[in-house]
């Protein structure tokens, strides 16, 4: 009994280092929680007539790409290889901490990226996962 | 805390002296007079307690400022604050300030995406016959190819692929494979306009001549690139649309294209990249469905067509038009990535007497994602009218099947090693077979 008891709090403890991540947008982009996988991928360059400029953060893409892309780092790689061949696309530049993806938000228009950490204002949370 | 300890110790060493002089003044009680002498040596004795205690006080507190002034020193010098003294919240709200306006200015910098991406692939090998080449044998050189994608402004959009390959003479050549600029008018629909991949099949627009990206070792025969022995327009210069529009739970995947209509000359199909000399045009489409839930989760199903009217460089020249069309399937998921193209040809011959002629040509690829590599069979068959001056006039438009069996091996993110072991018949202009086992070297940068 007390080891499932411990498995259970291992396991809580465990998604709760995993963390929230937070998927967000410049003020001006109107995106939906359903598109962000294409925004991401290259599929959806558009929200409205804003032009859409995702942007990758490594300090929160292994968390995002678990939990939202449902791909590893290797995978989305690929498919970004084989995106640019085919379609001409570039990959979202990358970012290196939240501070510095939220900054990226707050200044490009159509910007999108996602940070570990709750944003304070001056972008928009389209979801949490 | 400090503070604390001097406290400690002053009061342990007064009770240490508190307790001698009560074990020291009972005997002197019980002694009387007698034993005066001894207490003034114990009342000196005390005053020699005091004194050291007195001192030693003094010395933890020369100690503790001495700590304090090292430590007031060295702040100053990191830099992180001129006010030694200020709350500990304070100093670190500054520090994260500075850290904070440090990376939003790293950000605006990054944002300066001024610099052109550039990718590339490579390829050599090793094989008992060359597999474009079957009558060479030994090592091989493949190809070095380069492709970019400047960033442009929102809708623009460019690409851009030169291939460094080598001829059966050994020779080096470099082509412009793709240089085609485009304009995004939406999501659904791009619109491009130069030398493109014509949009037929699965393959021809999947993949490119970058080894890596294909999980074979080598193209089906006949879809192979002009130079490499394909008998199907691989590139058209000219105008594309294509686009994906969301159906269902799926993609509606749509491409429709006109451009100049190929010519063959010297035996290859050239696709007449600065025009051709009759205006004649190849207009050509495609149409699929992807499935993007459910059972068939990863499947497109879809069809293609093209209609072109191709001549060649004989002594007098012969036209025919070339009407292809036929289906599709790829089922590409997690573990498997299974392939099969169909293309049937009723060609027309406009420059003589032939009448109509029918060919057909095919290949089926079974490949799965094991944890170890990419195992993969593949079956291609072609039977081509000979009759046909558009498959008469080109080397390689013979009719064949071949057999293969290959692995594909990823060493790392960036290279793979690729085996094939396969078994070629030909069947109308000749009856050679032969057997290839071949070893390819891909890697992408």
């Amino acid at each position: 009994m007390s080891w499932l008891l411990g498995t259970a709090l291992l396991a809580l403890s465990l998604r709760a280092a995993a963390g929230d991540v937070y998927v967000v947008c410049n003020m001006g982009v109107n995106l939906q929680a359903g598109d962000i996988r294409d925004v991401f991928v290259g599929e959806k360059s558009f929200a409205g007539t804003a032009r859409l400029a995702p942007a990758d953060n490594s300090a929160a893409q292994a968390a995002f790409l678990e939990k939202v892309m449902k791909l590893d780092a290797r995978k989305y790689a690929t498919l970004w290889t084989k995106k640019s061949f085919r379609d001409g696309a570039n990959p979202p530049p990358v970012r290196a901490t939240d501070a510095e993806a939220i900054a990226y938000v707050r200044q490009t228009p159509g910007g999108c990226s996602y940070v570990l950490r709750a944003p304070a204002s001056g972008v928009v949370v389209v979801a949490k996962y | 805390m400090r503070r604390f300890s001097i406290n400690r110790l002053t009061s342990r060493l007064g009770a240490a002296l508190l307790l001698g002089l009560l074990i020291g003044t009972v005997p002197a009680r019980a002694l009387c007079a007698e034993r005066a002498a001894t207490l003034e040596e114990l009342q000196q004795k005390l005053d020699q307690s005091l004194k050291a205690i007195q001192e030693l006080t003094e010395r933890v507190r020369e100690l503790e400022a001495r700590q304090s002034g090292a430590a007031a020193g060295a702040a100053p010098a990191a830099g992180e604050s001129s006010a030694p003294s200020a709350p500990e919240p304070t100093r670190l709200e500054a520090v994260e300030q500075q850290l904070e306006q440090l990376e939003t200015a790293n950000a605006s910098r990054a944002n300066d995406e001024t610099g052109m991406p550039l990718h590339g692939f490579a390829d050599v090998g090793v094989g008992t016959h060359n597999p474009i080449n079957p009558d060479l044998e030994g090592f091989f050189v493949g190809n070095l190819d380069f492709y970019l994608t400047p960033r442009l402004s929102d809708r623009g959009r460019a690409l851009f692929e030169m291939n460094t390959e080598v001829g059966a003479e050994g020779a080096v050549g470099v082509d412009l494979e793709r240089a085609q600029i485009g304009y995004q008018l939406a999501d659904q629909a791009t619109l491009w306009l130069g030398r493109f991949h014509s949009p037929y099949g699965y393959v021809n627009t999947a993949l490119h001549h970058g080894a890596w990206v294909n999980n074979s070792l080598r193209r089906p025969g006949f879809l192979q690139f002009e130079d490499s022995g394909g008998i199907v327009p691989a590139h058209t210069v000219g105008l594309w649309i294509t686009g994906a529009p969301r159906v269902g739970s799926g993609k509606v995947q749509y491409d429709a294209y006109v451009g100049n209509s190929q010519q063959i000359i010297d035996g290859v199909l050239d696709m007449r990249n600065a025009g051709n000399a009759h205006g004649n045009l190849i207009v050509g489409g495609r149409l699929g469905y992807l499935f993007n839930a459910g059972a068939v989760e990863g499947l497109t199903l879809g069809v293609h067509a093209f209609n072109a009217r191709i001549g060649d460089n004989a002594v007098p020249a012969n036209m025919t038009r070339v009407f292809s069309y036929g289906g599709y399937a790829v089922y590409d998921t997690e573990q498997w990535e299974n392939i099969a193209e169909v293309y049937l040809f009723d060609d027309e011959d406009l420059s003589g007497t032939s009448g109509t002629h029918h060919s057909h040509a095919g290949f089926v690829q079974l490949g799965y994602h094991a944890s170890w590599g990419v195992p993969y069979a593949r079956y291609e068959l072609t039977s081509l009218d000979q009759a046909d001056n558009y498959f008469a006039a080109q080397t390689s438009g013979f009719s064949y099947h071949r057999s293969a069996l290959g692995l594909r091996f990823d060493l790392s993110a960036d290279a793979a090693v690729k085996l094939e072991l396969a078994d070629t018949q030909l069947t109308d202009r000749s009856r050679i077979q032969y057997t290839q086992g071949l070893m390819q070297y891909a890697i992408r940068f």
